[in-house]
């Protein structure tokens, strides 16, 4: 079983990658402070919140189970995934025009929240975008979601879940060395927040609110 | 002027091969290849002359190249579906024509999940995804983003209607730099939006070239937004704004291909130097430049070079008052550096004169046009003998 999930993050890895390189490549090429230990905690912290994600989807759909033939509607992938990319649209949103979280602090003003004081606006954006991203339904996440279902008790089928994301992981190992490059070409960075501005406007525009229509 | 000869007589031979004799020596053919030899000759003497000044040529051979493109792929939908509209058939056959601005959106899934994404025919067709491929690599081998000035049947609306009106409404020059940036911003998000949709997105929402080509008809509410958008985004940058800035603003802001073909013009033979001992700093090239490629930085941090965007059209050859800008070989052909083209003290020789980066830039752009052009300018013009025969017989 852990053999299995493992295997089909790996064989399925690359359709992550594509579902979250949107969101991620533009965000850390355009990241206020380039660095490598900065960029693999950004990474890290996204990859923690899409684990939270789906550690939530998994629980719910592995206690679910056969419920969820009965309950559920058919067509909840798309909608997720539509409020998964209003959700990530509006944090990338955010992040690209530098507009600060309401817990984040002013240049000159106080803190809402003075704990917080470290976290940054790119800390944040990782880790909205992480949740919303766990939430896009894409296919190797759906095969793993039926499979946790339909594949025995609620214990098995969450841990299942967690195998299959630990199988994604490998695909993001490139995503480390992007300090590399955009130490040594410093436009990068400015372009990469109108891609990120452009990626946003997409994903809440074309693939949040026209599918709502 | 043996040198202009020469290269005339090939061009001419070129021409009679791929215009006439591929076009089975009709009369329309004929005349077609005339005005090509009228051009392309007009053009070699002209910039024999003086250089820059036969840039003229250049920009009428692309507008009219634009219009006729359009009249024969209209009148070719037209005849194969009844409408400019996509139809179910064609989408779900996969029978859409491929046009090189889908390339760069379907390179990156090709090479990640070995599948074309754009429903056309992989070979077999003028404009299936293998041809368009092979046009492609032999253009970033030869003239690079010479093809956004020289080829691109779309690029010749925005230069036309960039030559409309005789002042300049909006300087674009102080935001050359910002423009440049957000068009790879805008190149990148369409691959990665491409990658993400398995889907080419820019030819989904954002392509102007559908309103004098193909769409898909409104029949829901994101397909009327589309439609929206390509209207909207034809008459405000292939229209309005080149009349009002005096430059190709799409090709220079949301093209793809144009963004693409930027990063792979080090591969092509040739690029532009700018003398920086020549060089006044004027900024006659600078306000000239029509892909916004030479900025007051350029010039002032003596680069020599424009910056990455210069689709090579020689606009600025023509206006420098200095003659600091010209045409180059990227590649050294010999250790010393390749001394063809140099304007050295001395007469040229003939050989000389004709292995010129310019001449050489000139002909390889020229013949890659003729080639490109004649089957749709045959088509374009016999639609308008037709057309002037039906109404000489209605009268």
């Amino acid at each position: 079983m852990v053999l299995e999930a493992i295997l089909l993050g790996l064989s399925t890895g690359t359709y992550c990658t594509m579902y979250c390189g949107p969101v991620l490549i533009p965000f850390l090429c355009g990241s206020e402070k380039i660095g490598y230990k900065r960029n693999s905690g950004l990474v890290g912290v996204f990859l923690l919140a899409r684990l939270a994600t789906y550690f939530v989807l998994g629980a719910v759909f592995a206690a679910l189970g056969f419920l969820l033939n009965e309950y559920c509607d058919p067509v909840l992938a798309r909608k997720l995934s539509t409020f998964a990319y209003i959700f990530c649209g509006l944090s990338l949103l955010c992040n690209s025009l530098g507009v600060k979280f309401p817990w984040g602090c002013g240049e000159n003003g106080g803190c809402r929240a003075p704990k917080l004081r470290r976290m940054g606006n790119d800390w944040i954006t990782a880790i909205v975008t992480g949740l919303a991203v766990g939430l896009h339904v894409c296919p190797p996440l759906w095969t793993a979601m039926l499979r946790s279902v339909f594949g025995g008790n609620g214990i098995t089928g969450l841990f299942y879940f967690v195998f299959f994301y630990i199988g994604t992981l490998p695909f993001f190992i490139p995503l480390l060395g992007i300090p590399f490059i955009a130490k040594r070409l410093p436009v990068i960075r400015r372009i990469s927040r109108v891609t990120q501005f452009c990626v946003s406007l997409y994903f809440l525009i074309f693939l949040g609110l026209i599918s709502l229509l | 002027m043996i040198s202009c000869l020469i290269l005339s007589a090939l061009m001419f031979l070129i021409v009679t091969f791929f215009v006439v004799i591929m076009n089975d020596c009709s009369v329309i053919s004929v005349i077609y290849a005339a005005f090509l030899m009228f051009l392309y000759i007009r053009m070699t003497f002209a910039e024999h002359k003086k250089s820059g000044s036969g840039v003229i040529y250049r920009r009428i051979f692309q507008t009219v190249f634009a219009v006729g493109f359009c009249m024969a792929f209209i009148s070719d939908l037209y005849a194969e579906r009844g409408s400019m509209a996509i139809t179910e058939n064609a989408l779900s056959s996969a029978e859409l024509p491929f046009c090189h601005i889908a390339i760069p959106q379907v390179l990156v899934p090709l090479l990640v999940t070995k599948n074309i994404i754009f429903p056309a025919r992989i070979t077999g067709h003028y404009a299936a995804v293998a041809s368009m491929l092979l046009i492609w690599f032999i253009c970033t081998i030869t003239v690079g983003r010479g093809w956004c000035s020289w080829i691109c049947f779309y690029g010749g609306w925005e230069e036309g209607f960039s030559h409309v009106a005789k002042k300049r409404r909006i300087k674009l020059l102080p935001k050359n730099k910002e423009l440049r940036e957000f068009h790879f911003g805008f190149f990148f998000f369409i691959i990665l939006a491409s990658l993400c949709e398995l889907a080419c997105v820019y030819c989904d929402w954002f392509c102007p070239f559908k309103l004098v080509t193909e769409f898909a008809p409104a029949t829901s509410i994101p397909t009327l937004i589309a439609m929206i958008l390509f209207i909207g985004l034809f008459v405000g940058l292939v229209v309005v704004l080149p009349i009002l800035t005096k430059k190709r603003t799409q090709c220079s802001s949301l093209c793809p291909f144009g963004a693409f073909a930027s990063l792979t013009d080090r591969f092509s033979l040739f690029g532009m130097k700018i003398d920086t001992q020549k060089c006044s700093g004027c900024m006659k090239c600078a306000t000239t430049c029509p892909f916004s490629a030479i900025d007051i930085k350029t010039i002032q941090e003596k680069k020599g070079h424009p910056e990455i965007t210069c689709a090579k059209c020689g606009e600025c050859v023509g206006v420098c008052p200095q003659k600091a800008i010209s045409y180059e070989f990227r590649f050294r052909l010999n250790k010393g550096g390749c001394a063809c083209g140099s304007s050295g003290s001395g007469k040229k020789s003939a050989l000389q004169e004709l292995l010129h980066p310019a001449h050489l830039f000139r002909f390889a752009a020229f013949t890659f046009s003729a080639i490109m052009s004649s089957g749709f300018m045959i088509k374009a013009l016999n639609l308008v003998c037709n057309f002037v025969t039906s109404i000489g017989g209605a009268k």
